[in-house]
């Protein structure tokens, strides 16, 4: 008998499932499509396909790993809890008056997006706190209660308090949520004070109404989960994973289920830096393309970069501040419109541009013959010979390439190009918009791109990673085994991890050390009992001090990793050193003077969730693989080339080959151009090396 | 000396309808980028697109028509693409820096900056799209301000540039220009250049009492900030001498000059990568490209001249802006004859200033996906009578200069609402307001800040006005919480106004009522920049207006014009306007109506 892990993860358009059994590295998938009127059906369907199929027995499966994009979804379709929310009085349109800062400037119709409040469901109660902590107003129960009680009246079904200064001083907020439990014992109170405790009022009550905007939905999905999955005879543990690329435990993913939004793009980035580590590489930048969207995050040191705040269901999909503001920790992730069905036009400047809107799947790329006439990158990839008309998706799907020719004709007459140039030019005008973001994205970091590797994931993925590796100057481009259902995979390694914050202002010359200590500790044991929740040791976890430091006078602050505790005055300069040097590397030079201060102090524990490595089995046992030649447009011979075609499950292992060459595999195809070399790692992953450039 | 803008008398008014002509592009005149203070003219800008000058240097062609395969031209359409999502790229990354290192509010909350590459004639390549709108344009006249003063020949690597000549710049002493030459190969290929408002010069600034440049604070003439690699240490020690909070000013510097270095490491990178050895070729193509799609965009719209005037809050007495917009084929003229004559307090704003702020209100209508970039201003001229409050004289000061400039892109939509109603808006309720408060906090420790408070947006052809957002600048607001944290202020309340966006079909968007009491236990000095607390922001289409804005001290309707001192305890009430509505307000459906007596937008009960 197994002993196996579970991992699930719900998307848009499909739930996978992975069964890893830690004894004998076999895994078992499943792709089912997304039940979207009750997601657990599919899971369960799922399941119980591969028990009983497989023949795995329920008890051999010791535990089961979630992610969903369930609640992002009923974010941005607005599919929540009716939702309430008091506040300090005068504050009633904070949600409402947000930041008045435009996310376009020259559109005149632009659109802000509407509060998840609306503004009839927010009350105000006299209370205040002042800037240091100091009660000035007491909190005014019974108006409290009044308006809550009016609320309910009016159909709430979920409530955020969020008080002026409560991240220094919750003591109106916890009374104010104790005081409301006992008159609705039923309603569910999501306080500014327990889900981002952190400065700016704003951005503090965005994330609360939005926790409670899905805490009902959480709570009632993962009770129905948990009593399905116990249904099917499983009495393992339940585990959820966060934004953060961590696990916790079910009461915990209940109590604040906004660390959820993005728990489905977290689990694409652990797995592309599990994938990593087995090739060696611990700094990558994952890469996952799909049919709308290409998202990238940045892996350093094996783990995924974690940010502390993000924008959820942006108005405008890719416009930085069109979206709603998230104080969580989230696994650091950029999302541009560049796709497989991105549309390509002549712009008002006779410049060929791509994206970001989308034919989507439906009318689709024309080549798919569904009624689409417009050029879209998928089209590009058939006209070049990167994928393979007559085995598209396996062979089940159909290719128009007349349809295709036909749709480029207006970018040809209008740009004056061949058929092949404007393809080429589709092509690569994609491949720079990514290569762009990246590049942006790994320089704000003081990184350079030339240290990674790309690990491309999703259908379009391989078809486009080797030449944005060319773009980005990056040597190596690992391709992993399962990529298809790669975010599951990444479930099964992820650690339990925990973080907490609260604001702390203070220059490091001018503070109290003893409450700077005790502010640390307090988090850091909450921390701990999270980690114990979860049934695992909480002296194995490893707990990690941060700090939100800045120069005294700046606006924004650098999240700083510390030393250990305990701290007293002596730390003052470790601290210092730590902060310049993060600094130094971000903004190349210290400015001449200037003191350190904090502003919000954070704690991460973080434990292995299980002792046993994840080795997938069953890639690199080939005996050759090519299939066949086909011509294939490469830009370093500006012609069509007849290229060998590999089949990637029989590729055998460290038989090094030469580029050019195209790889197959059901989800997607690997194109590799003249001058690399790549082969098969015995665990799975196919690697290639680029040519260094003259 | 002086140049004096051209002024041209305006024609009688057109017939609307007059024909289209798809004639050739005729030579126009651009804005003058000289500068209304003694000093050298600033370089002029090379070249008018190639068709117009004759036979082409390079034989560059405008393009006959939109997306017309370009004959000649240097790029293709994907190479140009490419090397235009770079170089956007590059200005990006270096924004996102400077908001990060910055010591200004101003600069890391409000956006109150920009960066820039030009070529080496001082010709912008480009912007960063989200650019603050003063910005446009400035810039790269600064750098030909440079060049006039330090030519090609005499400037050397590692050199930096620096000035706040408020003619040479932006318009008001605050902000300070700096430019970094890019070398390839050891010759000159273009400038890194940033502007941004820095956190204090000295003088009054931020106030509107200032009756010269003298008063409004330290000066710096276009000057060597470094000189090969090496920063001018006496320089630094004057200008710190000169400014409230030298650390934090001298830091902003170094933020600047380190994204200065950022764009010239990038962009050395990228022509490196594409065998390029310089950025001409890039500039031209991009000129020509945009220059092209803003003729078209022109052409859409009817031939006319198309007036309209502004009455500002002014000083004792209203000033008015008058401005006639002549659309002829694919031209247009904005003139400003008739707007009131500069002033001796620092409501004055600077050519370059009122350049920037026409082009945004043209842009907004005409053109807003065709980057910034001389190409697209050269079929629009600006005629501004000199010494005017639009093209003020040395030495007046143009301190606040919003407080006129933030009018002017509204001045060009209301002219063209006449003809294209349903691509306009109504009237903003702006200019942004502000008040700048300095005193001694519970600790004894002195405290300036300045909050940004904005009123509601007009209303258009397709929905409701937003409500107490930004426009036209783009600069947020200061949280309670943070407001709290830095001053002894006490946030009492920060509310929409219901009631206050002009009816129509789709009414304007709400101001706010933002009350602050003084919780220290010393006096404070207050400074305020508020307008429209006379005329309210217009409708259109059949709209009606917004709500006037209005200060009260301790309740009693206070003058935002002049200094006040407020005592410990003592509140300000700040009424942000309203926006215009559009379209009558019988029109207005009803569920429209329910939601705003729902929601509580509606007049107050």
């Amino acid at each position: 008998m197994g002993h196996f892990s579970v991992g699930i993860d719900i998307g848009g358009t499909f739930t996978d499932i992975v069964f890893y059994d830690h004894v004998s590295g076999r895994h078992l998938n499943r792709k089912v499509l997304t039940t979207h009127d009750d997601p657990s059906r599919a899971v369960l369907d799922g399941m119980a396909a591969v028990i009983q199929e497989d023949g795995v027995p329920v008890t051999s499966i010791k535990r089961v790993v979630h992610a969903t994009t369930l609640f992002t979804n009923a974010l941005i379709e607005r599919k929540g809890a009716v939702t309430g929310l008091v506040t300090t009085r005068g504050f009633r349109d904070v949600l409402e008056i947000a930041r008045e800062r435009k996310y376009e400037i020259y559109d005149l119709r632009i659109e802000m997006p509407p509060p998840v409040v609306p503004r009839d469901l927010v009350a105000e109660v006299d209370e205040r706190i002042g800037p240091d902590g100091t009660p000035i107003v007491p909190l005014d129960e019974a108006e409290l209660l009044e308006a809550v009680d009016h609320l309910v009246a009016r159909g709430i079904q979920s409530l955020g308090v969020v008080f002026l200064h409560a991240y220094v001083n919750p003591t109106h907020e916890r009374a104010a949520v104790a005081a409301i439990a006992r008159r609705h014992p039923g309603l569910a109170v999501s306080a500014s004070c327990d889900i981002a405790p952190e400065i700016r009022e704003y951005e503090r009550a965005s994330t609360t109404v939005i926790n409670a905007f899905v805490k009902p939905l959480a709570g009632l999905y993962l009770d129905r989960l948990t009593s399905q999955v116990r249904a099917l005879g499983i009495d393992a543990p339940l585990f959820m994973m966060l934004s953060n690329g961590g696990l916790t435990h079910l009461d915990e993913a209940k109590r604040v289920p906004v660390q959820l939004l993005e728990s489905g793009p977290a689990a694409g980035a652990l797995a592309a830096a599990f994938f990593g580590r087995n090739s060696s590489a611990d700094r990558l930048l994952a890469f996952d393309m799909g049919g709308t969207t290409a998202k990238l995050s940045v892996v350093d040191d094996g783990k995924p970069l974690v940010a502390y705040k993000f924008e959820a269901a942006r108005e405008k999909r890719f416009a930085e501040g069109s979206g709603l503001p998230v104080k969580i920790s989230v696994i650091e992730l950029i999302e541009i419109g560049a796709g497989g069905g991105s549309i390509a036009r002549v712009d008002e400047l006779g410049l060929l541009r791509v994206g970001p809107q989308s034919a989507g799947s439906q009318p689709g790329p024309a080549s798919y013959g569904r009624g689409g006439t417009k050029p879209t990158v998928t089209d590009a990839d058939f006209l070049l010979g990167y994928l393979n008309a007559d085995y598209f998706a396996g062979g089940t799907m159909a290719i128009d390439l007349a349809a295709a020719k036909a749709a480029f004709d207006p970018i040809c007459r209008a740009a004056g190009l061949s058929l092949a140039e404007a393809a080429w030019g589709v092509y690569d005008v994609v491949n720079e918009n990514m290569a762009s973001a990246a590049r942006v994205h790994i320089a704000e970091r003081g990184k350079d791109p030339r240290d990674y590797a790309l690990l491309p994931t999703g259908g379009a993925g391989p078809v486009h990673a080797y030449y944005v590796a060319r773009k980005l100057g990056l040597p190596r481009l690992i391709c992993p085994p399962a990529a298809g259902v790669a975010s599951a995979v990444g479930l099964l390694m992820a650690p339990a991890r925990v973080d907490r914050a609260a604001t702390f202002i203070a220059s490091v010359d001018d503070l109290e050390w003893k409450r700077l200590e005790a502010i640390y500790r307090s988090l850091e044991d909450d921390a701990r009992e999270v980690i114990a929740a979860t049934g695992l040791s909480a002296r194995s976890a490893v707990v990690r001090r941060y700090g939100d430091l800045r120069y005294i006078g700046q606006g924004f602050e650098l999240v700083v990793p510390l030393p250990r505790g305990p701290w007293s005055a002596r730390t003052r300069d470790a601290i210092v050193t730590a902060f310049e040097d993060e600094y130094r590397q971000l903004f190349g030079r210290i400015p001449p003077a200037g003191a350190v201060e904090f502003v919000n102090i954070r704690v991460s524990a973080e434990a292995r969730a299980t002792r046993d490595d994840v080795v997938l089995q069953g890639f690199g046992k080939g005996d050759g693989g090519l299939k066949g030649k086909r011509a294939v447009w490469f830009p370093e011979l500006r012609n069509y080339r007849d290229t060998p075609v590999y089949d990637r499950y029989r590729l055998p292992a460290r038989v090094e080959r030469p580029g050019p060459a195209i790889i197959e595999e059901r989800e997607s195809t690997l194109v590799i151009g003249p001058g690399a070399r790549f082969h098969v790692e015995p665990t799975g992953n196919l690697v290639v090396n680029l040519p260094t450039r003259s | 000396m002086a140049r004096p803008a051209s002024k041209s008398t305006s024609p009688a008014a057109k017939s609307r309808a007059g024909t289209k002509k798809r004639a050739a592009p005729k030579t126009v005149a651009r804005t003058a980028a000289t500068s209304a203070r003694g000093g050298k003219p600033a370089a002029k800008p090379p070249a008018k697109s190639a068709a117009r000058k004759g036979p082409p240097k390079k034989a560059a062609q405008v393009p006959a028509r939109r997306g017309a395969a370009r004959k000649g031209a240097r790029f293709d359409a994907v190479t140009m693409q490419i090397l235009w999502t770079r170089l956007i790229s590059i200005v990006n990354e270096a924004s996102a820096a400077l908001v990060r290192t910055s010591f200004s509010a101003l600069v890391r909350e409000a956006y109150d900056f920009s960066v820039i590459i030009t070529d080496e004639r001082g010709q912008g390549v480009v912007q960063p799209p989200a650019s603050i709108p003063a910005f446009i344009g400035t810039l790269p006249s600064t750098v030909r301000h440079i060049l006039a003063e330090f030519p090609a020949e005499v400037i050397r690597q590692g050199d930096i540039f620096i000035t706040n000549d408020p003619w040479k710049g932006t318009g008001h002493l605050a902000d300070v220009s700096v430019a970094k030459p890019i070398f390839v190969k050891g010759v000159l290929v273009g400038f890194a250049a940033s502007v941004a408002h820095a956190p204090d010069m000295g003088g009054r600034t931020g106030s509107t009492e200032s009756r010269d440049v003298f008063e409004e604070g330290f000066q710096i003439p276009v000057m060597r900030l470094a000189s090969a690699g090496k920063p001018d240490a006496t320089f630094i020690k004057i200008l710190r001498a000169n400014v409230r909070t030298p650390d934090e000013v001298v830091g902003d510097l170094y933020a600047q000059i380190s994204a200065l270095e950022l764009m010239e490491r990038r962009t050395i990178a990228m022509l490196r990568e594409y065998g390029l050895d310089s950025l001409t070729d890039i500039a031209l193509e991009i000129h020509e490209r945009s220059e092209a799609a803003m003729r078209a965009a022109i052409r859409e719209i009817p031939d006319g001249t198309y007036r309209y005037e502004i009455q500002t809050d002014g000083l004792d007495d209203p000033m008015s802006i008058k401005v006639a917009v002549k659309i002829k084929g694919d031209e247009i003229v904005v003139d400003y004859a008739g707007t009131s004559p500069q002033v001796d307090r620092a409501l004055n704003s600077a050519l370059c200033y009122t350049t920037a702020y026409t082009m945004y209100g043209l842009k907004c209508v005409l053109s807003p996906d065709i980057p910034n970039n001389e190409g697209s201003f050269r079929p629009i001229r600006i005629e501004a009578p000199l010494g005017s409050i639009i093209n003020h004289k040395f030495p007046t000061s143009g301190c606040s200069r919003a407080m006129l400039g933030h009018y002017l892109p509204f001045a060009v939509l209301g002219a063209l609402s006449s003809v294209i109603p349903d691509r306009v808006m109504a009237g903003p309720g702006s200019p942004i307001w502000s008040v700048l408060m300095r005193g001694t906090d519970r600790h004894g420790r002195a405290f300036s800040n300045k909050l940004f408070f904005n009123g509601g947006v007009g209303a258009n052809q397709q929905s409701d006005g937003m409500s107490c957002v930004s426009w036209p600048s783009n600069i947020s607001l200061t949280p309670a919480e943070v407001v709290e944290q830095l001053t002894p202020a006490r946030v009492v309340y920060k509310r929409l106004r219901p009631g206050s966006g002009g009816p129509g079909k789709h009414r304007g968007g709400l101001g706010q009522d933002i009350l602050i009491e003084n919780g220290s236990s010393s006096p404070m000095v207050l400074a305020f920049l508020a307008e429209r607390t006379k005329f309210a922001a217009p409708g259109i289409a059949g709209g009606g207006d917004g709500a006037l804005g209005a200060l009260r001290i301790n309740g009693e309707a206070a003058d935002p014009k002049r200094q006040h001192v407020l005592r410990p305890g003592g509140t300000i009430l700040m009424s942000t306007p309203g926006g215009g509505g559009y379209g009558p307000a019988d029109e207005r459906s009803a569920e429209a109506i329910a939601r705003d007596a729902r929601l509580g937008f509606a007049a107050a009960d």
